[in-house]
């Protein structure tokens, strides 16, 4: 099938098989920060945001996302957080770190409390920090 | 030019927060095929026939191997996942829809899951060749047997089997161009792969190049050379291709190997005043299907008496195989084990004794340092009691018991105060630097430290800036890569710094010393060094022009060191502070400070990052984490789904300090080690806290971890509390 997507702000027009996933189609046009840590849906590694919301990019087929806008770490808007994670040491072997930074992009705009910054990022797992860098760089 | 001890950012994480760092998977050389692997879904059964006739003939399908490279040894398979063939294909979807067409007849056997019935007379054996699955039983003995306590305490202590988890699952890239086998590997050992790899497929070692790509965690996981790395390897080999494989999550879980899983049965002497004077017991491993994990149950035997001045002790390491995934390091490899036996042990003394844990740890650890312990182990330097008060003052361990108090009193909330103390043995083996002066004075480093997350190019940058006097900025390290860097160990053991930046120090020193030669030509006296510029008799010459006469001579800047580390000893307190929900049984961390006396802390910011992370998985340890397997051999907690990683939801607040009066180790950097201590120290802490909390209306003893909501629950309303 074909599909067209904006990736961080780039128009892509692309045939998809209409079985592969968000995350394998993102990864092959060479957004490889999006990594994949699971297959149950469960470590939020892949996240990205679809029209402006977190999802995660291996629960959703390619397809879904025709004429969509999806935004991942690559993106230029992401530096002050990056600043920011770089000063609290927020990431250490950065798997997860691209999800992080992407969930950390939403949650700026949206989240108003400490607990919901916790909420929101209790969807990506990190094996190597102790999240509170993270938080705190948020 | 002050950088040791300065809390700095990581140089890593520059590419890394772009997005730009390259794991294994994100490696496509061109043409490349996808391996699969035809795993069994039997933990235990003889492998009767392969049949890949449909395999063969599927879309995309490249390649099949079941025979060679051989799988399944002896015709067996031994725990569930194990592979027994694997496929290539030129697309990952047709791989997966290619291996569902494998048929493979089995003879299934029964499988043995519970180390206690391996050790049985007539117990299913795992490994025919051996004749009884107990794969390795050794005594460690030693002191003085004549001193015996007064009172004797048996138990028994069980630390459960947890799967390590990094986010990246295992992988592996190899291309064979003709002439040169490249691999590149989510490891942590990248020298021990090429020479594993170059032994299995009978090549010079020279053939054979292994690059450690940013690797996405590991905590010992990866420290072994896995049968996939060779597969991989062997299959690009032949066909001189390229060839790919990515763990999923499952088969992650279920063929790296899991951690943890000892008991201690013991039995030990204490004086009326509470000094425990004499230890005996075993240690039980339960080292799954192949013995990996060689070493781990002797370390948590060697280091049982911790940082106790214990008079006698003597244990026996039995490690037993059963048909689950192969058991090997994670984060503390035995001394976790170790910390959590005896710290448990001191504080059932206490309990048993009326006396209180603090008095109990103050008459029993080591006054004297340096000290052998009853194994022969010599703890280098420290002074354990002084740090363990000054520890417990500055955490505001009694400050904290009290509110707890008070919470309870007033509030009815159940809060629990823990604390652990641990004595870790950290470092071995050699670590080798080459140095390199660049024609512009800026300098290059090449180690074989293999950090993956820890940020040992950032420290090493720092200690080389340091020792040299430049700025750090000029300072790059080189790392990962066998073709570039000399033949070393990796990282593992909370060495790297120590071992690794010891022979950094030597390094500058040593290109100092060639550097001042080259200095005294061009001044025609002997020059002082300072901050990259030599002086004498009121000339001076910048390191940078130093370095282009030595280059215009034909002299290379360049130094290469050998460091052989011996082991040094960490000590320090940990406190966890938990609240329980009574309704539920579930436990909330609320806040975990940490004490250590690592010696010299060469950057307290990356330092405190593996506190915080370690101290999460030890948490988890003791809360969360258990790999269970049905009786049939099914690894149950085989997904991410199925097996609790904490989430930022379940993290305690952190507060790191480390002593201010430390006691440096012998070694140049005076580092002892800081990557596994949390993990070593939370569990036991943990524990202990929620011990604490249930002591509010019921007298529990928790023996294991994970202690679960349902043991707690049970504990709290006295419907099963728990005494052991
Ligand atoms: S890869 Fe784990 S949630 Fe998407
Ligand atoms: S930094 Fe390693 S998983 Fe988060």
């Amino acid at each position: 099938m074909k599909i067209s997507l904006k990736i961080n702000g780039v128009l892509h027009e692309v045939e998809v098989e209409p079985r592969k996933l968000l995350v394998h189609l993102l990864r092959d046009l060479g957004y490889k920060s999006v990594k994949v840590g699971c297959d149950t849906a469960t470590c939020g590694v892949c996240t990205v945001l679809l029209n402006g919301r977190p999802v995660k990019s291996c629960n959703l087929l390619a397809v879904q996302t025709d004429g969509a806008e999806i935004m991942t770490v690559e993106h230029n808007e992401m530096e002050s957080l990056r600043v920011s994670f770089k000063k609290h040491h927020a990431s250490q072997c950065g798997y997860c770190t691209s999800a992080m930074l992407t969930i950390a992009y939403y949650l700026k705009k949206t989240a108003k409390t400490r607990e919901e910054i916790v909420e929101g990022l209790s969807g990506v797992l990190c094996r190597c920090t102790g999240y509170q860098n993270i938080i705190e760089a948020i | 030019m002050k950088y040791v001890g300065k809390p700095t950012p990581r140089v890593e994480d520059d590419v890394i927060l772009r997005g730009r760092a390259t794991y294994v998977d994100d490696i496509e050389p061109p043409g490349v095929l996808y391996a699969g692997f035809v795993r069994s879904p039997y933990p235990h059964a003889r492998v009767i026939k392969v049949d890949l006739t449909d395999v063969v003939v599927a879309k995309g399908v490249v390649a099949v191997f079941s025979s060679e490279p051989p799988f399944a040894l002896g015709g067996k398979v031994r725990y569930q996942g194990e592979a027994v063939a694997m496929v290539l294909a030129r697309d990952r979807y047709l791989l997966q829809d290619a291996l569902e067409k494998a048929v493979v007849e089995y003879e299934p056997l029964p499988p043995v899951l519970d180390m206690y019935e391996a050790m049985k007379p007539g117990a299913p054996l795992v490994d025919e060749s051996l004749g009884t699955n107990v794969v390795y039983d050794k005594t460690y003995e030693g002191g003085d047997a004549a001193l015996r306590g007064a009172v004797v305490i048996e138990g028994r202590l069980s630390v459960r089997r947890v799967i390590p988890s990094a986010m990246e699952p295992r992988g592996v890239v190899a291309v064979y161009d003709g002439n040169m086998l490249t691999i590149w590997t989510s490891t942590q050992v990248p020298f021990d792969v090429k020479k594993e790899v170059a032994s299995a497929l009978n090549l010079p070692l020279s053939s054979v190049r292994v690059i450690q790509p940013y690797v996405g965690g590991a905590f010992g996981s990866k420290v072994l050379v896995y049968p996939e790395e060779i597969y991989v390897a062997a299959a690009a080999y032949r066909l001189t291709t390229a060839v790919k494989w990515t763990a999923t999550r499952s088969e992650d879980f279920k063929t790296t190997t899991h951690g943890r899983a000892m008991d201690l049965e013991y039995k030990v002497g204490v004086s009326k005043d509470g000094r425990v004077e004499t230890i005996e017991g075993v240690i039980y491993a339960d080292a799954g299907a192949y013995y990996w994990g060689e070493g781990l149950v002797d370390t948590a035997a060697r280091m049982l008496t911790g940082p106790y001045d214990v008079k006698y002790a003597r244990v026996r390491a039995v490690a037993v195989l059963t048909n689950k995934t192969p058991l090997g390091a994670y984060r503390g490899a035995g001394r976790p084990e170790a910390t959590f036996f005896i710290e448990r042990i001191m504080d059932r003394v206490a309990d048993e004794l009326g006396l209180d844990p603090v008095e109990v740890r103050k008459k029993n650890l080591i006054k004297q340092l340096p000290h052998t312990n009853p194994f022969g182990i010599t703890y280098d330097t420290g002074n354990y009691i002084a740090t363990f008060e000054k520890a417990l003052e500055k955490l505001g361990y009694f400050k904290l018991k009290k509110w707890a108090e008070e919470e309870w009193e007033k509030n009815k909330r159940m809060i629990g105060v823990g604390f652990s103390t641990y004595v870790e043995i950290t470092t071995f083996g050699h670590e080798t630097v080459i140095m390199r002066v660049e024609r512009d004075g800026s300098v290059t480093v090449y180690t074989a430290l293999a950090p993956h997350g820890q940020g040992l190019a950032t420290a090493l940058a720092q200690i080389v800036a340091e020792e040299l006097e430049i700025p750090m900025e000029r300072v790059r390290v080189v790392w990962g890569d066998t073709a570039h860097v000399p033949d070393g160990v990796g990282t593992m053991g909370s060495r790297s710094i120590t071992a690794g930046g010891s022979a950094a120090i030597l390094a500058v020193r040593q290109m100092k010393s060639k550097l001042a030669e080259a200095a005294a030509e061009v001044l025609k006296c002997q020059p002082e060094y300072k901050e990259g510029v030599f002086h004498c008799g009121g000339k001076s010459v910048e390191l940078r022009d130093v370095v282009k006469h030595m280059y215009k001579k034909r002299i290379q800047p360049i130094v290469e060191v050998t460091y052989r580390a011996e082991a040094t000893f960490p000590f320090g307190v940990h406190i966890a502070v938990v609240e329980i929900d009574p309704e539920t049984g579930f436990v909330k961390p609320l806040i975990y400070k940490s004490y250590d006396d690592v010696g010299v802390v060469v950057n307290p910011l990356l330092a405190a990052g593996q506190i915080h992370g370690g101290a999460l998985q030890g948490i988890s340890q003791a809360l969360y984490e258990e790999a269970i397997y049905d009786n049939a051999g099914n690894l149950i907690t085989q997904n991410l789904a199925l097996y609790p990683l904490p989430t930022a939801v379940e993290a305690p607040v952190f507060e790191v300090h480390f002593a201010e009066e430390f006691h440096p180790s012998k070694h140049p950097t005076g580092t002892k080690g800081v990557g596994e201590i949390a993990a070593i120290a939370a569990p036991p802490a943990v524990v202990n806290a929620v011990e604490d909390a249930v002591r509010k209306t019921s007298r529990a003893r928790f023996c294991k971890t994970p202690i679960t909501p349902e043991e707690i629950y049970n504990a709290i309303w006295k419907i099963a509390p728990p005494l052991c």
